[in-house]
């Protein structure tokens, strides 16, 4: 059973004048039941005490360690080397800016995206009654909207988007799918002139083109191009209205997290 | 005009660029539709010459083809400048495209490659093609078949064939996803439904010629 | 050096954290938040199971009351608890889930209709109201005599983190992340803020506030066996400890939660066993109802750990190379459940344990898993000893938890005492003003400046920290656990003086300009040693058995005279803290009493009558209100 891992990492320290981009290759003895989280822990205690990464809730919830493994930006604490060839190549993310080796600046990405978006639910938050009961709402819209909030913002759909590896202004599956979530919640009251200015252009759901890879990395298994395809359906046919009568139109619309059958 | 246009500190207001999106889509779907038609036209020829004669003489007395023609051309430019705005021009782009590509080992992401590279040469070919066909009017089976064996276009034909095929059916597959028609659920079968097209038509496509090529004229 | 000035400074950006943000930022202060992590990979993201609330909507929570809340509450913390604290959550809880929802939160909703659910493993059926359907719904959770657990699936700690960050973005809450406090800025009298590293560049700056929040969440990283998360190393309570004013409330009661994962410690959560999940031994027995006849698997998380532990060291574990185990049996749930309601158990045990919960048992053990204790605070969540001090959520000690917390109730503590103390800082904000002392930034500054410097220069000095943490996290293990007795925690508070002795002289391994990672855990080992002290010495002083806090040597709880809490200072220079004691509660509104599982046996205490009433003013209040009500 036992391999001896080759683990060959990205070693680049931009605030370091001295630093040239390059791999370094280390060495693990593997365990049962190992994860790249202990064998990454087992590098920094025992070789290289100065090695970047970032890891946090070690159990796949809080989307920190976002990483391209061996050619596939996946989470790295969810992964375990059984899973993988004794040679494991590790970088870091693309799109998102270097800190150093493994670890990348998603947290300004993010909130950055989150303010281009708008991305809270826009009602009068200062109306709330403090006495009143609260908003009734169908328990199957709830967990539908909960679906889209899984999100862990870890950054690996963006990284597997061709498109915003091309243009670094694309907002890409995540902020589109968090997008749909608002659109699916009643207490957002935005409407569809609102979020076609939000995200009706080429950095928003007309930039996607199709190519599938934030939903195939996705490790929560969101359904993001649905949500893509439900959005760009939405707002192509907004973008139209009076054009084509308002019968075919409304045969077209679609909304919802999961597909109904169509 | 509006204010967006003089400062960009104001907020773009109008349909723009989901209008684009969508004259991209239909122009994508008529041509579709529009290469399959032609190919079971053509490919009438396997059935019997004089059958494909009189489709041929049909289009041509109703003027179809002669307005027809230019039309789809210009159709064909059209798209190409629509979707042209998502192609990586900036050699920057296209290097970061690539190195993703060879990154991911991602077949959706390669197609969109391979559907960029065929775009530019049917640009070309398809032009040539249309430009020799509608300046030799009428179509016949006779003189197809004159062009096929005279040696330089079958070369030609057996790079253009594939290469239409390929890329109207990722085409039709990708229209599919990105307007959400083709989802997690559905995909595979879709992507099976896609290869069996590509296959079929490249396959009427090749028995098409290879009568052409044995047609006696 | 860069300084940044802001009405209030929040240290840690959860749920607590942010909480307090968005209320002072909605009253038009500016607010600072930072975080070690982006926001919303803050910990209390992964908190699965809900929040307690006594909104009685759902059929098997029905005629729920924050009466009957506050008295779970005090029964679940063994009386431990500050009973004023403990009643302003109760009665404060379904309003803020309320508001919540009205931010966005999906709570999960009635069905009006007949549901099948499980109790103790048994289905049984009961119908939803039909007057209810679309309100928020509730699940059961151990310790509480009704089902009042608010939850979205099993990610309401992601869904409520999620809104809540949405709304710090909405009332534009400065978000720092990347950031670590050092230590706190103080004249003595005032906090004005924190020296604070960033973990992008290495670079330290100034922090200055009116007011300053912690809130850090836990320590369970002193622990090697343990829930939390790599970023849990009580950075919050460090800086508060080490002014030497700010004491700690409690650290000794620490709670171990009954279904950690074997053998990377991730948690499944409580809602398992709500939904009727059962415990099975070496036998695939279900042993849990021959110690527990009335709750089984659903009392309150110190018993159930216990009585696993218990069960362990009767020989009835399962070997395994890391140690013996129990079973967590959810197979009976079905598929549809599972990978549903729990599908975030289904992903933890197919992609960390390689085992799948449809068909096969999972390994679980008692792991570490919340700190009762912490910054010990007042009812307006002020810290004692530093004005302008705050600290809400696990890092606090606001104290409704007592030596036992239920589950569900610290992750809507978060929220719960995030807006009331964050209507307090509101409050303190308004009529408060601070000078700011330029020698005392400095003096901040040049502490930590100079620790980095020793670290890193300093060539008399050979210890690693990974060593001594190392060291700790061992001792804690086998000394400070579920059971303990006064042996193992002296041999525990030998070790830890002498870790702490040896702290002084961390040398580090390597050498990197900008961000150094190992600078980080040089930096905190020193103040995680004297948080692990402050735990094993209030162990051990505490001689008696109190919720969590289980003495073989002194099963008995004993209210003569250990009704009350321990207060931990650290005079800079010692190893060991010093030990004060307050009253647990300033009053008993429920006398000390038996919890009704668990068992043991009690000392009784003579409590002043007056002390077992209500205070006047607010008994009037109450009353006040009773009438109103029924008018």
């Amino acid at each position: 059973m036992s391999r001896r891992l080759h683990i060959e990492v990205f070693r680049y320290n931009p605030l370091d004048p001295n630093s040239e981009p390059h791999m370094q290759s280390f060495y693990v003895n593997e365990y049962d039941s190992m994860t790249l989280f202990i064998a990454l822990n087992i590098i920094r205690d025992e070789q290289d005490p100065t090695l970047q990464f970032d890891f946090c809730c070690r159990a796949g919830i809080c989307g920190s360690c976002g990483m391209v493994i061996n050619g596939r930006p996946g989470l790295a604490c969810h992964t375990q080397t059984r899973d993988l060839p004794d040679h494991i190549v590790l970088h870091p993310l693309p799109v998102f800016k270097l800190i150093g080796d493994l670890s990348v600046d998603t947290g300004t990405w993010f909130r950055d995206a989150g303010a281009r978006i708008e991305a809270w639910v826009h009602n009068d938050h200062e109306q709330f009654d403090p006495k009143a009961e609260e908003v009734r709402m169908e328990n199957d819209l709830a967990n539908e909207i909960f679906e889209l909030d899984r999100c862990i913002e870890c950054g690996c759909c963006v990284s597997a988007c061709g498109t915003a590896r091309m243009r670094e202004d694309f907002l890409g599956a995540t902020s589109i799918a968090r997008v749909a979530r608002f659109y699916l919640d009643p207490r957002d009251e935005r409407n569809e002139e609102n979020y076609y200015q939000v995200i009706g252009n080429d950095q928003g759901v007309f930039g996607c083109m199709g190519l599938l890879g934030c939903e195939d990395v996705c490790p929560k298994h969101i359904p993001l191009q649905d949500q893509l395809g439900i959005m760009r359906r939405m707002l192509a046919i907004h973008s139209v209205k009076g054009i084509l009568p308002k019968r075919v139109l409304e045969k077209l619309q679609h909304k919802g997290c999961c597909h109904e059958s169509h | 005009m509006d204010a967006s246009t003089l400062t960009l500190h104001v907020r773009k207001n109008g349909a723009g660029v989901g209008r684009l999106d969508v004259m991209q889509m239909l122009s994508g779907v008529l041509l579709i539709v529009f290469l399959w038609a032609h190919l079971m036209l053509v490919s009438s020829v396997l059935i019997s010459p004089k059958l494909m004669n009189a489709i041929a003489w049909f289009f041509e007395t109703t003027y179809m083809a002669q307005v027809g023609g230019p039309l789809i051309g210009l159709l064909i430019f059209a798209h190409f400048l629509l979707a042209a705005r998502k192609m990586p021009w900036r050699a920057q782009e296209t290097n970061a495209f690539v190195k993703h590509s060879v990154m991911m080992h991602h077949k959706d992401t390669w197609l969109w490659l391979a559907q960029v590279g065929t775009a530019l040469l049917i640009l070309v070919m398809a032009a040539t093609h249309m430009w020799v066909v509608l300046t030799d009017l009428p179509i016949t089976a006779a003189k197809s078949a004159a062009r096929i064996q005279s040696g330089t276009w079958l070369p030609f034909y057996l790079i253009l064939l594939p290469l239409a095929e390929i890329h109207v059916g990722i085409g039709f597959y990708r229209i599919g996803v990105k307007y959400g028609y083709i989802t997690k659920a559905n995909r595979k079968w879709y992507q099976r439904l896609e290869n069996y097209m590509m296959g079929g038509f490249i396959t009427i496509g090749l028995l098409t010629l290879i009568r052409f090529l044995f047609l006696t004229v | 050096m860069q300084i940044i000035y802001s009405d209030l400074l929040c240290i840690g950006a959860g749920l607590a954290g942010e909480r307090v943000a968005v209320e002072a930022a909605k009253a038009g202060f500016n607010v600072t938040c930072l975080s070690i992590v982006p926001p919303r990979r803050s910990h209390s993201s992964a908190a699965q199971g809900g929040m307690q609330a006594a909104l009685g909507n759902a059929i098997m929570g029905d005629g729920d009351t924050p009466d009957v809340h506050f008295a779970d509450t005090v029964k679940g913390s063994d009386w431990g608890c500050d009973q004023e604290v403990a009643r302003i959550f109760a009665d404060t809880a379904p309003i803020v889930m309320r508001e919540v929802a009205h931010w966005g939160v999906p709570w999960n909703r009635v069905e009006a209709g007949v549901h099948t659910y499980y109790k103790g493993g048994k289905p049984f059926e009961a119908e939803e109201k039909l007057e209810k359907h679309g309100l928020i719904h509730a699940r059961a959770f151990g310790g509480t005599a009704k089902w009042r657990t608010c939850y979205t699936a099993d990610g309401t700690g992601r869904s409520v983190l999620n809104t809540l960050d949405s709304m710090c973005l909405r009332y534009e809450v400065g978000i720092h992340d990347r950031t670590q406090a050092e230590t706190l800025i103080h004249d003595g009298e005032n906090c004005l803020g924190a020296i604070v590293r960033c973990l992008k560049t290495g670079e330290l700056k100034a922090y200055l506030a009116t007011a300053t929040l912690i809130a850090t969440g836990g320590y369970g990283r002193i622990y090697k066996a343990t829930t939390n998360a790599v970023i849990c190393d009580g950075g919050g309570q460090i800086a508060a400890l080490d002014t030497g004013l700010v004491p700690m409330g409690n650290m000794e009661a620490i709670q171990f939660h009954p279904t950690g994962t074997v053998p990377t410690d991730i948690l499944v959560t409580e809602g398992c066993r709500g939904d009727g999940g059962t415990l099975l031994d070496v036998n695939e027995y279900r042993f849990m109802p021959d110690y527990e006849p009335e709750k089984a698997e659903l009392a309150s998380r110190d018993v159930v750990s216990r009585r696993m532990q218990e069960h362990i060291r009767k020989g009835l574990g399962v070997k395994s190379p890391y140690g013996d185990h129990l079973w967590l049996d959810i197979r009976h749930l079905g598929e549809k459940h599972i990978t549903t309601k729990l599908r975030e158990v289904y992903d933890i045990c197919t992609n960390f344990l390689g085992v799948n919960p449809i068909h096969d048992l999972i390994p679980v053990r008692p792991t570490q898993h919340y700190s009762m204790g912490g910054i010990r605070t007042n009812r307006d969540g002020a810290a004692y000893g530093l004005k302008g001090l705050f600290s809400a959520g696990e890092s606090a000690c606001w104290d409704m938890h007592g030596f036992n917390r239920l589950g569900g109730n610290s992750l809507a503590e978060t929220v719960v005492a995030g807006r009331y103390v964050g209507k307090k800082i509101v409050e303190f904000l308004k009529g408060h003003t601070v000078d700011f002392k330029q020698s005392a930034i400095n003096d901040a500054h040049a502490k930590v400046a100079a620790r980095i410097m020793e670290m890193t220069k300093s060539s008399s000095k050979q210890e690693s920290a990974i060593q001594l943490r190392d060291e700790m996290h061992s001792t804690m293990m086998d000394n400070v656990g579920i059971f303990r007795n006064g042996k193992d925690l002296q041999k525990a508070v030998d070790t830890l003086d002498e870790l702490i002795d040896r702290s002084k002289n961390i040398k580090l391994q390597g050498t990197a300009i900008g961000f150094n990672p190992e600078i980080s855990l040089a930096l905190r080992i020193p103040g995680m040693l004297k948080l692990a002290q402050c735990t094993a010495y209030g162990a051990l002083m505490r001689t008696e058995s109190r919720g969590a806090h289980t003495r073989e040597d002194f099963p008995e709880r004993n209210d003569k005279d250990w009704l009350n809490r321990t207060l931990a200072y650290w005079k800079e220079g010692s190893t060991r803290p010093e030990l004060k004691y307050e009253d647990a509660s300033p009053y008993f509104e429920i006398p000390p009493g038996e919890r009704g599982y668990g068992g043991g046996k009690i000392i009784a205490a003579d409590i002043p009558e007056e002390k077992l009433r209500l205070p006047k003013n607010s008994a009037e209040k109450k009353k006040a209100k009773q009438t109103k009500k029924a008018s």
